[in-house]
């Protein structure tokens, strides 16, 4: 009985560049910088730093020692640890499968955004001019251009979750593509991903460097970094700040999906996993604060850009009101010039106070964004501006659907590899399950691409897989600790690298690990019980703008749903394979009673 | 003589001073922003300017308000100020008490627009006529759109992609067929990954050999 049969990595720079793929993706980008700006900019990577030690190595280390031992899925990982705790494994797949359907929507806005930057003027720098050829249409006049193209043109956004309407053909064929080059790369498992991941773990680092240099020349762009690294101390007396970190540590790795075991299971038995984990936490990490300065950049340029246009109006709007030469106020002394003129015409200057904006570089760099609304709507702002925007636009997108991509693989592997531990799955051919499993998802993903389908995209991305995910991992960290025993776990360990685990590591995954992730947990919790209803952002199009809206009742039961289906999953199983070996047990002694009667 | 045109010139200009004005009914408001439209290469608005800022709007006065011979006259300019912005008020040449009407004036600027922007070098946004807004050019709406364009690129390139790999397994295939061995060892593969996908869902962990304590 060989191990030969189970696919292998060509080689540990393949299994590396894949954690690295997996676990770098938009996150880094569009997660990191938000929480760097909320918790005080360069004193944020302190508790950061602190987590990744704590919580994200130890965790990391965990799931590849368990892939690689167990040399199998995560239903069929966890089963072998302890028979009633398959549901673990279960409940990483549903959470993968819920992943797998939303993620590659964002790889669709990707690609339309991407064949979008192939024109000569970028079509969210201007607004589309109304049907009388006065102006601009409405709607973007209220917004700005760069919404009206995420939210109308990209979207085709309802008004709220509950107005539904038909299938945007344009982000359906996106998505459509998306699944196609998704499923060529996993389509025949570990060997087309091994080759792929060369590039899409890589190729991303190019283009961020590249974007260092042209974001830290841009005109501004010192005032965004300098406003990241002024750590704000106090920010660390805040509760929130540790939380936030221990949660990105988390999820930026990709804990829990169960893509970890599923990459290990395919490596050597006598890989050496403990300097990978290291190595692959350390990038993801180091990723994360580099994308972080060329955000901080780009956001420094926006910001001073929105400022000096802003400055630039007023200055405008004094020049005309009172009729003075062009030459008088310059930029610099638009300020006093409103103070001269407040004194010497108050009547006058009453009549404008209200069209007079106040303009403040630091309220501009105070706005922080995360999320998509980051990516697709303040970047491509920016790059507008930019000189050669078109070249600026396709390698930004392209970056973005490289991370993107890049963890879509380690997706599909976490739903593929259990599956195919399975007799049914494993007498099809790979392409076919893998098929099977891709068109599945494209399927049920269309119903993203519908007007109201960014709606249903932030339910799951917002309670698809948080809650489940620190669920399923507390088990697992309770599970290999105490349950499977750490004796056992550090002989195995030994078995396949050489040597035991040091105190670090035992200390770390009995104790630390486990009660960082109980606080966090509870806090989770308690933020969600304190939140009251869950409300999402719905786009108003008269007003232009985003408006905070509570879910209807069919919005809360889906989220309800959702996260009781993949928890659900732990429970459920246990007391399925409890029941079944309480069966077994009586049939067996029957079947006993039964042997020593006849005999 | 002299007397009467003296009094006949100070009338005819008393006349205009009073028919321009700011806020006039029939006058417009014009801003002109040299600095922001030509930066250094700005030129000075002076008197010559004014002139023929004026004679450009009798021009446009002339073509399209049929049958009437505008002359520079006829074009009245009033409140200069150093922002470069005034009023001006357009009298008809048969009687200079009486104004054009304002519907007539900013239709001849309107259809005039845009030579009159070139005379000076100027835009839409640097030469305004306060209250005729201009009409925006029509959007080049290309037959495909751009984005269709690339797409078709991409997915011509994917599906020349997977006819490549079809084609290339088919080959494969013929070619181990027209090889006589690789059967068995095909069979062996299956049974053996079947036994292994097996020993995690039939097996039973075997306690025998674990020497550790365990819940």
């Amino acid at each position: 009985m060989g191990n030969e049969a189970r696919p292998k990595w060509d080689s540990p720079i393949q299994f590396l560049l894949a954690c690295v793929s997996y676990a770098v993706g938009l996150g880094n980008v569009w997660r990191f910088p938000y929480l760097c700006q909320m918790h005080g900019g360069g004193g944020f990577l302190i508790p950061y730093l602190i987590m990744l030690v704590l919580e994200g190595v130890p965790l990391f280390c965990m799931e590849l020692a368990v892939g690689q031992k167990m040399r199998l899925g995560s239903i069929g990982a966890w089963s072998a640890m302890n028979p009633y705790l398959g549901g673990v494994g279960l409940a990483s797949v549903v959470t993968s499968m819920y992943l797998c359907l939303y993620y590659n929507v964002i790889n669709a806005w990707s690609f339309w955004y991407f064949f979008n930057s192939f024109q000569s003027v970028l079509p969210w720098s201007d607004c589309p001019v109304n049907a009388n050829q006065t102006g601009p249409l409405e709607e973007c006049e209220k917004a700005t251009p760069t919404q009206y193209f995420f939210y109308r043109e990209t979207l085709d956004i309802s008004s709220s979750i509950n107005v539904n309407g038909g299938i945007h053909t344009s982000q359906a064929l996106c998505l459509l593509l998306a699944w196609i080059i998704s499923y060529l790369f996993v389509i025949r498992g570990v060997k087309s991903t091994g080759k792929v991941v060369y590039f899409t773990a890589t190729f991303p680092y190019v283009v961020l460097f590249i974007y260092l240099i042209r974001g830290v020349t841009l005109h501004g762009a010192l005032n965004g970094i300098q406003y990241m690294f002024t750590p704000k101390m106090e920010q660390l007396a805040n509760p929130n700040t540790w939380i936030n970190a221990a949660t990105q540590i988390f999820f930026s790795l990709g804990l829990g999906f169960g893509s970890l075991i599923a990459f290990a299971s395919y490596n050597e038995y006598n890989n050496n996993f403990e300097r990978q984990a290291i190595a692959v936490s350390i990038i993801n990490s180091g990723t994360s604060i580099f994308a972080s300065i060329v955000t901080f950049a780009i956001y420094g340029f926006k910001a001073t850009l929105n400022f000096e246009n802003c400055l630039e109006r007023s200055r405008m709007l004094l020049l005309n009101t009172f009729d003075l030469a062009e030459d008088s106020i310059t930029i610099d002394t638009v300020f006093d010039w409103i103070k001269k003129l407040n004194a010497t015409y108050p009547e006058q200057f009453a009549q404008i106070e209200d069209k007079l904006e106040v303009c403040d570089l630091e309220s501009e760099l105070d706005t922080a964004v995360e999320g998509t609304g980051l990516a697709f709507i303040v970047y491509s702002e920016a790059i507008k501006n930019m000189p050669l925007p078109q070249l600026w636009s396709v390698l930004y997108f392209f970056m973005l659907l490289l991370l993107g991509m890049g963890s879509m693989l380690g997706n599909i592997t976490a739903v593929i590899t259990p599956m195919r531990d399975f007799k049914i799955f494993s007498r099809m051919s790979t392409e076919l399950c893998n098929g099977l499993v891709c068109m599945f998802c494209l399927l049920l993903g269309l119903s993203f691409t519908t007007t109201s389908g960014n709606y249903w995209f932030t339910i799951f991305n917002d309670y698809g897989a948080n809650f489940s995910l620190l669920f399923v991992v507390l088990i697992e960290i309770i599970t290999v600790s105490y349950i499977y025993g750490m004796n056992r776990f550090e002989k195995d360990i030994e078995d396949m690298i050489g040597h035991r685990p040091n105190w670090y590591w035992k200390i770390m995954w009995k104790f630390v690990s486990p009660l960082l992730l109980v606080a966090v947990f509870i806090v989770y919790i308690i933020n969600y019980i304190q939140g009251g209803t869950p409300t999402y952002q719905a786009w108003d199009k008269e007003q232009g703008k985003t408006v905070v809206t509570e879910y209807p009742i069919f919005g809360q039961v889906f989220i309800g749903l959702l996260l009781v289906s993949s928890v659900s999953c732990v429970p459920l199983t246990a007391l399925y394979v409890f029941c079944k070996k309480r069966k077994q047990g009586h049939h067996d002694k029957r079947e006993n009673v039964l042997s020593t009667v006849s005999a | 003589m002299l007397e009467k045109i003296f009094l006949l010139l100070c009338f005819s200009s008393a006349l205009a001073n009073q028919l321009c004005k700011p806020d006039a009914s029939d006058g417009y408001k014009v801003r002109i922003s040299l600095k922001t439209a030509l930066g250094d290469d700005a030129y000075v608005w002076n008197e010559n300017e004014m002139f023929f800022f004026r004679s450009t709007l009798a021009f446009a006065m002339r073509t399209h308000v049929s049958g009437q011979r505008f002359e520079v006259s006829n074009i009245v300019v009033c409140n200069e100020t150093p922002r470069v912005s005034f009023w001006f008020v357009v009298t008809s040449p048969q009687n200079l008490s009486q104004l054009i009407d304002k519907e007539h004036v900013e239709e001849a600027i309107r259809k005039s627009r845009s030579r009159i922007n070139s005379a000076f070098l100027l835009t839409d946004n640097t030469l305004e006529f306060i209250g005729i807004h201009p009409t925006l050019a029509a959007p080049v709406e290309p037959v495909t759109p751009p984005w269709l364009i690339v797409f078709g690129v991409v997915m011509g390139a994917i599906a020349a992609g997977i006819v490549v790999y079809m084609v290339s397994t088919v080959v494969r295939k013929k070619r181990k067929k027209n090889e006589k061995t690789n059967g068995d060892d095909t069979d062996g593969e299956t049974r053996v990954k079947t036994i292994e996908s097996g020993r995690a869902a039939d097996g039973v962990y075997n306690l025998s050999f674990a020497d550790d304590e365990r819940l």
